[in-house]
């Protein structure tokens, strides 16, 4: 046993470096894609019968498309359409793709969870759209969307892993590496693992503790 | 400048020809009605009677399939095909007061009733926070304008409600079934607001199920069926002499309650 925790010591600087690089991924995608998922949650209401078949093709192929391919395409894939990304950037860009999709649908829920008497409230009141978007209808959507999109972002972190496949030293690489050359595989995943789960269920509870503190705040 | 003074002999309110389905149900069937500035006109009738429909259409939260609705000089025609401009430019004399209060829950008290104001007559929030105020004091909630609506009893969410809708300086007032969701306890308070606000000479069309308030408050009661209005004119000539049989026997249904 405390020859593992002697490795675990040793190993745990190049994992952690691993487990940051992975955070980075993960930060930066959600940076881009939950914005991003939010323009696609309003387009696909849109009145233009174009911009919401638009909206519905991206959505679809986000989210019809494993994670692991988009990694692949933008990866291997777009270099051949004379695109050539670093294993980051393609990380980030498949990966905030993802996120665009499904936080889309995420969002669009929570916009749909607003009663329909607040609109009314708020048209009225002779509230313009827009006023009425961004007073009335964001705020409260997003209040309702806000624990899924959290719990989405700690799948988006443990997804990171899967840049394992386009040469990203995130943890994972950094776990299979150390395994490949020590041959302590089994000690150097468990570790890399205790580390996403240290991160990941305290992560999974704070969501859970939000969601009860919005429950209450909605219970009019 | 004539359309909002108040010598205009034009009525307020004008509902020509209105007619409103929802998929094959025609739930109104042609409604003629027009409300003179200072008139409070009662509608009751039993439920699916159209009347919160017709309420609905004075302020085009419903569009109608037919006929022409005209607030203050400004006409919606059927479908709107009307732009937003025209719909909002309409909601700017009306203030309407819901069943369920609909209250803003992520907005405190005095937001609730400052925001239409700094957004759409383009109030500063000083301006806007200091007519709220007098306005919540009016309706007898000025404590409580820091707290969030969901700490508020019905009835005083209710009549913050009518404060927001009045901070708009609205020409007329639409309550649909207001005390409906409420204790009768509680409903009292909420009429009490209504009442004041009829002795000030506001302007109201009240959609309810408050017998004494038709009769006592409102000018003219309108008693609607099946998406007309069957019988109109003077409140107590119509609460105690009904002409028609169908009207005779929806009164005395809620009396005998």
């Amino acid at each position: 046993m405390s020859e593992i925790l002697g490795l675990w010591l040793e190993w745990l600087p190049r994992l952690l470096g691993g487990l940051w690089l992975g955070c980075k991924v993960a930060g930066l995608s959600l940076i881009l894609g939950i914005p991003l998922g939010l323009v696609l949650a309003l387009t696909v209401q849109a009145k233009s019968t174009v911009l919401r078949a638009a909206t519905l093709v991206v959505v679809e192929i986000g989210r019809g498309t494993p994670a692991l391919v988009l990694l692949q395409l933008a990866y291997f894939g777009l270099p051949s359409a004379g695109l050539t990304l670093s294993a980051m950037a393609a990380s980030v860009l498949a990966l905030a793709v993802c996120a665009a999709a499904y936080t889309s649908e995420i969002i669009r829920g929570g916009l749909e969870a607003v009663a329909a008497g607040q609109k009314e409230a708020a048209d009225a009141l002779g509230m313009s759209r827009l006023d009425k978007l961004r007073f009335i209808v964001l705020p409260q959507g997003l209040a309702v969307a806000l624990p899924p999109l959290l719990g989405f972002s700690i799948t988006i972190l443990q997804g990171t892993s899967l840049c394992f496949a386009i040469t990203l030293p995130e943890l994972i690489s950094q776990a299979y590496a150390i395994g490949a050359s020590t041959f302590r595989y089994l000690p150097a995943l468990v570790l890399a693992s205790l580390l996403y789960a240290a991160i990941c269920i305290p992560a999974s509870m704070l969501v859970g503790v939000l969601e009860r503190r919005l429950g209450a705040h909605h219970r009019a | 400048m004539n359309e909002t003074s108040a010598t205009d002999i034009r009525p307020l309110v004008l509902v020509e020809g209105l007619r409103k389905s929802f998929g094959s149900h025609e739930v109104l069937k042609g409604i003629d009605l027009s409300v003179q500035r200072g008139e409070i006109v009662a509608i009751i009738g039993p439920s699916g009677s159209g009347k919160s429909t017709l309420l609905r259409c004075v302020n085009q939260l419903e569009t109608h399939t037919a006929g022409t609705v005209t607030v203050a000089g400004v006409t919606i025609g059927p479908d709107s095909a009307s732009h937003d401009r025209e719909l909002q430019k309409l909601r700017r004399n009306v203030g309407m007061v819901f069943q369920s209060f609909n209250l803003f829950p992520h907005l405190n008290v005095l937001r609730n009733v400052s925001i239409a104001q700094q957004r759409v007559l383009g109030r500063s929030q000083a301006e806007a926070d200091e007519r709220s105020m007098q306005l919540l004091t009016r309706v007898g909630l000025a404590d409580k304008a820091k707290q969030y609506p969901a700490r508020c009893s019905g009835g005083q969410q209710q009549r913050i409600a009518i404060a927001r809708a009045l901070a708009l300086d609205p020409q007329i007032m639409l309550f649909d079934e207001p005390t409906s969701a409420l204790d009768p306890e509680l409903g009292l308070e909420v009429l009490a607001v209504m009442r004041e606000l009829a002795e000030g000479g506001m302007t109201m069309i009240v959609v309810t199920h408050e017998m004494h308030f038709a009769e006592d408050v409102s000018n003219r009661v309108l008693i609607m069926a099946d998406g007309e209005i069957i019988e109109q004119g003077p409140s107590r000539e119509v609460m105690q002499k009904p002409q028609t049989e169908r009207a005779r026997q929806f009164l005395s249904a809620v009396r005998d309650r």
